[in-house]
């Protein structure tokens, strides 16, 4: 019977209710700006959902090189969940996104 | 015990004792591999009797570094001269015995408490009992979709400083510490995980991670100068502050911690060091905040928790866990099972 609680238990933790939010990109150097650059995004994606979407507003090549970085500071693991860092590292209630063309702060 | 005493350690010139102590522990847990190619992609001629092999790996340490011992003793005992000139370990790969692929960027040490708190869910067995983690070596095919890295030691050690960097922001509300090592010093950290030296890479690591004080290392109370220190925003600088530890534990804006739960969802969260009402903050109030189903207060808990493969008492205080049992990364992974009916009330 425990066991049956604690299996609920951990379907919950494991499937949060889906909140989107507000996640502002931001060029540096050489990057091309975007014309929009705040989007709102499902927070259970893991970073690497925001660097593909990224990719794609910026129609990118696969082969291009394109760096991701957090508030101009470091490279979140790309299976991070969006809601993990909006949690931990949101300024005004939006996650800085840097991209660049070439490694700033790996 | 006393080469664990400060005046012995120059790398740890100004950390007390009993931190040095459980980072050394921490530091020398090893965990037991099972290593085993997958039979379907063994070369032609190899020695189908001994394609296992056992190792007992630090859990600092990262699986690409795992690869060169691996590869000695396949190239020594199993595969022939043919396929040895053919075999490319930039194409290994690793899944655990159930079919799940083991990340490269994840320590030995969280791999392995992952897979214990993931069975778990489904067996009986006493997890007290240890057991080899048995892996699958994969020798061609890898899916680097999946694996999220190449599967080289560069972007493991990239990734480990990806990191080391987040939960420096963590602390700090910036990386100013990390940023501020020089570049030899930035490699010492890596070269001491990769040659499992802790002096090398605890002469580095001291300096970005908080230590507990002497006075202040069995349950401090919150010191009187606090008020001020709580109520600054949490990304304020910690420069701006005049209080006497303000690069210790206790003074950090959030511990890095991450929660780790059977079958996947990992949580992550600002944890304060100390809570608003002045109280300092545990693995037990830290576990009821976030998981009130498997921890609810007051009542037997549904679950229990490992830290660096060790059921963490409950009122181990979070500053303290990020002080001397963080992983190399500077992560404080806390891996939480499930109880058996049995073992009701371990916790």
């Amino acid at each position: 019977m425990q066991a049956a609680n604690a299996a609920e238990a951990l379907q919950s933790y494991s499937k949060p209710d889906p909140v989107q939010v507000p996640i502002f990109f931001k060029a540096v150097g050489n990057a091309p700006i975007m014309k929009q650059n705040l989007y709102k995004i499902n927070a259970l994606n893991p970073f690497r959902a925001v660097i593909r979407f990224l990719r794609k507003q910026l129609g990118w090549k696969a082969q291009e090189p394109l760096f991701t970085y957090i508030n101009l500071a470091f490279a979140p693991a790309p299976d991070d969940t969006v809601t993990n860092l909006f949690k931990s590292f949101a300024t005004e209630g939006r996650l800085i996104v840097n991209y660049s063309t070439t490694a700033a702060w790996g | 015990m006393s080469t664990y005493a400060p005046r012995h350690t120059p790398s740890a010139f100004s950390t007390p004792a009993s931190t040095t102590l459980f980072r050394r522990l921490t530091w020398e847990g090893t965990v037991p591999l099972e290593v085993r190619v997958d039979a379907k992609e063994l070369p032609a001629n190899s020695d189908r009797g001994l394609e296992c092999y056992y190792m007992q790996a630090p859990r600092v340490s990262y699986l690409p570094l795992l690869v060169p011992e691996i590869k000695r003793f396949l190239m020594d005992v199993v595969f022939d001269e043919a396929a040895a000139r053919v075999i490319k370990e930039e194409d290994w790969w690793f899944e655990s015995e159930e079919g799940s692929l083991l990340k490269w960027h994840w320590s030995i040490g969280l791999i392995y408490d992952n897979h214990t708190i993931t069975a778990s869910l489904r067996n009986n067995s006493s997890s007290s009992q240890i057991t080899p983690l048995r892996l699958v070596l994969h020798l061609a095919s890898p899916p680097t979709d999946k694996l999220l890295l190449s599967p080289s030691t560069d972007a493991c050690k990239q990734a480990f400083m990806g990191q080391l960097k987040e939960a420096d922001f963590m602390r700090w509300g910036s990386t100013k510490r990390m940023t501020g090592l020089r570049k030899a010093e930035q490699d010492g950290l890596w070269e001491g995980i990769k040659e499992h030296n802790f002096d090398e890479y605890w002469r580095v690591a001291a300096k970005v991670t908080p230590t507990t004080t002497p006075t202040r290392s069995t349950s401090p109370p919150p010191p009187p100068s606090s008020a001020s220190m709580h109520t600054r925003p949490p990304s304020a600088d910690p420069g701006s502050t005049a209080a006497p530890d303000r690069d210790g534990a206790y003074s950090v804006r959030s511990v890095p911690v991450r929660i780790y739960l059977p079958d996947g969802p990992v949580l992550q969260d600002l944890v304060p060091p100390v809570l608003e009402d002045g109280t300092v903050h545990t693995l037990a109030k830290f576990l009821a905040t976030h998981l009130p189903l498997l921890f609810p207060p007051g009542k037997p808990p549904l679950a229990y928790a490992l830290v660096q493969g060790v059921h963490a008492p409950p009122d181990a205080e979070m500053a303290w866990l990020g002080a001397c049992m963080p992983s190399a990364d500077g992560w404080v992974n806390v891996c939480v099972g499930i109880l058996r009916d049995a073992r009701v009330g371990r916790f």
